[in-house]
């Protein structure tokens, strides 16, 4: 049983991508968070709609680096990656295109509503 | 806002100032020096020895650079000027460029003050018409040459350095020359401005992103001649289509940028100043009326709309999977989360437009393997018609926001709160299913059809897509039609009744092929009819119609991009002379502008004004407007793709005498394309 939440989250990324990830989406990400005893390492590699999840700090597309209080903001879909980023709550290096991707990786907003919801037909 | 601003561009990066050169922001005058949707410069004034400028003439040619030259005082006051000034501007590697030369034409030696006011108010591009006051800090700090001037709130900040190349004397408001000059002697300064977008720790966020760097002027130059040269060859007895081409060739190349998620690629910005930014509508529809002449923008389009495609419901975007985006915004209300362009979604006709971008690219280009490449993304988009399309399950699509508070409320193309509305003026309640998303959806099915049995392997899904699109087709002929009035309704509201105002709305009907033939006669006949054609061009609604206004945006100027597709759809069901008419009117218009096809003109009867009225706040260039004439030509030339093949079959009014489009690109490589005006006179 893992505890901790960003555990968690890369736990279950690895063991099921979530259905929005293209299969032919490849690449790799390091994300780099910053805590009060250092910095936590976890790397993605990104192919045929699966995640591999690891620890090591590896050469990677693209960097992003936040702190863990951040960072578990966006695990639990209360903060959005590109709007993280142009307020510098995450940063990026490498390839952008996966700071997009990132969007496809973390949850959607809580108690958003399919847009039928609204008229009263059945979503 | 003011018509005689003037411009250097460069993509989502541009300078807009009035024609001497200043910049004075205010709100109504959205004026200053822009990238990643931020003013970094809001004020850029200058003055010799105390006294304001004025221009003499300004030189702009192709976004490059401008020229001003200038005389201090008032032009009423001006005789024999005992000195002048010269301002030449460009962007250069992203960083605003000026240098001025002061010239002493006096028989003596002369002081000389020249003072440059600079300031920033960091207005985010989507504040800089609403009254507002910045949440964070302002800053400056005086530097050996130069001035910096800061914004921060929370981790977010911007800087704006300015630096001289000349020992300069340096306030909080500017910069101070001091000069001696002899006789007929000339001193120049050269001054840069960067835009920084930076980190907490200093680093510019786009410095450690992968993506070459902003081109030198130097290869914005040799850009612009290559892209002159690949470009189809135009000579036409009508100089003002050639000088229209020439124009938008220009105009869009200036608006061709890299976006970071893209940066080996190039895609239109929208347009100046309100929408140099990645775009749904605006680049895919640009993309689809250029394909004729640089079919590399929808290849880029496809991609760049695909990588942000909506993967997942959000109500403060107006997010649904597979729907394409309809802007993006770097600046800090966005950041801040006081608007949703992070992308916000809220437009119904970007996804059925994307698949018809992509069907007709592989049809010009034959590049196949982008249809193989983006079949999920398609398949996507196509499934959003009707899983989130179709808000009544009625079968039609339409729009309701979920973001009522930032949202918009009119998701189409005429996107004003009073766009759609009844012949009586009235607000038809929501949710609104325009004719035209009916069209475009209609046009997506057969499109997607086509590719999944050509392309993809899946010829049930084919099948199921036709038969879709049959039903629609049938439905859409039942429903929407006034048989009375002999036109389509302009939409269904939320009740599902007509709503009955003559609009042009429905010309697109006919580029999407919804229309049956023995209809298309009463819809042509009313498009170019005299309450929707002004003489100048196909007015967005009526005169008659309780709320035609000959100024309003979207209910009564005309459009040049709607007038395009409109022109197109009325070639393909074979009304030559209508469309001829049409695109005669559109290119007669950019006369009036130096070449330039504003986004909108006033609605105005052409008897009453003798002359295209400018939309007061427009988007100038506009890519739509500058890419209209593309597909103007391609109507007139009759253009079609089949197979391996490009089909002409020009029919070209009296008036353009003989029309040679030379080497146009496709999958056939180079084709030659005459057409004459004689040999097809209509009357």
């Amino acid at each position: 049983m893992v505890s901790d939440p960003i555990e968690a989250f890369f736990a279950q990324l690895a063991r099921q991508a979530p259905g929005r990830l293209l299969r032919r989406t490849a690449g790799t990400i390091r994300f780099e968070l910053e805590g009060t005893d250092g910095l936590d390492v976890w790397h993605l590699t990104i192919d045929n709609g699966r995640i591999g999840v690891d620890r090591r700090a590896r050469q990677a597309d693209t960097v992003i680096r936040t702190r863990r209080d951040f960072f578990l903001r966006m695990c639990r879909g209360e903060a959005k990656p590109l709007t993280a980023w142009l307020r510098n709550d995450i940063t990026a290096e490498g390839h952008f295109r996966f700071v997009v991707l990132l969007e496809r990786l973390f949850p959607a907003p809580p108690a958003a509503r399919h847009p039928r919801a609204l008229t009263g037909e059945p979503g | 806002m003011n018509p005689n601003l003037v411009r250097v561009l460069d993509g989502n990066v541009f300078v807009l100032s009035d024609d001497n050169g200043d910049i004075e922001a205010t709100r109504i005058n959205p004026v200053g020096f822009f990238d990643f949707d931020t003013r970094f410069l809001s004020v850029w004034r200058l003055t010799l020895n105390g006294e304001r400028l004025s221009k003499l003439s300004t030189a702009e040619r192709d976004h490059l650079h401008l020229r001003f030259f200038l005389v201090p005082g008032a032009p009423t006051h001006y005789v024999d000027a005992k000195s002048s000034l010269i301002r030449e501007r460009t962007i250069n590697g992203g960083v605003f460029e000026e240098r001025l030369t002061v010239f002493n034409h006096h028989h003596a030696p002369e002081d000389f003050t020249v003072r440059l006011d600079v300031g920033s108010d960091f207005a985010p591009i989507l504040g800089v018409a609403a009254d507002r006051t910045p949440p964070g800090r302002l800053y400056h700090r005086r530097e050996e040459r130069g001035l910096c001037l800061g914004y921060q709130r929370e981790r977010f900040q911007r800087e704006t350095v300015v630096t001289s190349s000349e020992p300069v004397r340096v306030d909080e408001r500017g910069l101070t020359w001091t000069v001696r000059l002899a006789s007929k002697e000339a001193w120049t300064v050269k001054l840069r401005v960067r835009s920084l977008v930076l980190r907490p720790d200093g680093v510019d966020v786009r410095a450690r992103l992968e993506r070459r760097p902003r081109a030198r002027l130097h290869e914005r130059q040799d850009d612009l001649a290559g892209w002159l040269s690949r470009a189809p060859q135009l000579s036409c007895d009508w100089e003002a289509l050639t000088d229209v081409y020439r124009r938008s060739l220009v105009d869009l190349a200036a608006l061709r940028y890299s976006p970071l998620t893209l940066p080996d690629q190039v895609m239109p910005a929208a347009g100046l100043p309100w929408a140099a930014t990645i775009t749904g509508r605006d680049s895919i529809l640009t993309s689809f009326m250029a394909l004729p002449v640089a079919s590399e923008l929808a290849s880029a389009t496809v991609r760049m709309l695909g990588i942000d495609q909506g993967a997942v419901l959000d109500d403060f975007r107006d997010e649904e999977p597979g729907k394409i985006l309809r802007e993006f915004r770097y600046g800090e209300m966005v950041a801040f989360e006081e608007r949703p362009q992070s992308p916000y979604y809220g437009s119904a006709d970007a996804t059925p437009l994307y698949v018809i971008l992509l069907d007709e690219y592989e049809q010009w280009s034959g590049d196949v393997d982008l249809v193989r490449e983006f079949e999920d993304e398609t398949r996507a988009a196509l499934h959003w018609i009707d899983e989130y399309g179709d808000l009544l399950g009625d079968g039609y699509v339409r729009y309701l926001r979920r973001n009522e508070h930032s949202g918009v409320a009119n998701q189409g193309w005429k996107d004003s709160p009073e766009a759609i509305c009844y012949a009586d003026g009235r607000l038809p309640g929501p949710p609104l299913a325009t004719c035209e998303l009916q069209g475009y959806a209609y046009d997506a099915k057969l499109r997607g059809a086509r590719m999944a049995r050509e392309f993809w392997g899946d010829p049930a899904y084919a099948d199921r897509l036709e038969g879709e699109a049959a039903a629609l087709r049938e439905r859409f002929n039942r429903d929407f039609w006034i048989a009375d009035r002999g036109y389509y309704a302009l939409a269904l509201d939320g009740d599902g009744r007509q709503v009955d105002a003559l609009a042009s709305n429905m010309g697109h009907l006919l580029w999407s092929g919804i229309v049956p033939a023995d209809r298309a006669a009463q819809v042509a006949a009313h498009l170019v009819g005299p309450r929707l054609f002004s003489g100048w061009g196909i007015r967005t609604l009526a005169t008659g119609q309780e709320r035609y206004n000959p100024l309003g945006y979207h209910v009564g100027a005309v459009w040049p991009f709607d007038n395009a597709l409109i022109t197109w759809g009325l070639r393909r069901y074979g009304f030559a002379e209508e469309a001829g008419r049409i695109a005669e009117a559109i290119v007669d218009v950019s006369g009036y502008f130096h070449g330039r096809l504003p986004e909108a003109f006033a609605g105005y009867p052409r008897e009453l004004t003798e002359y295209p009225v400018r939309y007061p706040t427009a988007n100038n260039p506009q890519a739509m407007a500058t890419a209209a004439p593309f597909l103007l030509l391609r109507a007139l030339l009759g253009l079609e793709t089949v197979g391996e093949h490009l089909l002409m079959a020009p029919r070209v009014p009296a008036r353009f005498g003989r029309v040679e489009l030379l080497d146009v690109p496709g999958r056939w490589g180079r084709r030659d394309v005459i057409g004459s005006g004689l040999a097809h006179a209509d009357h």
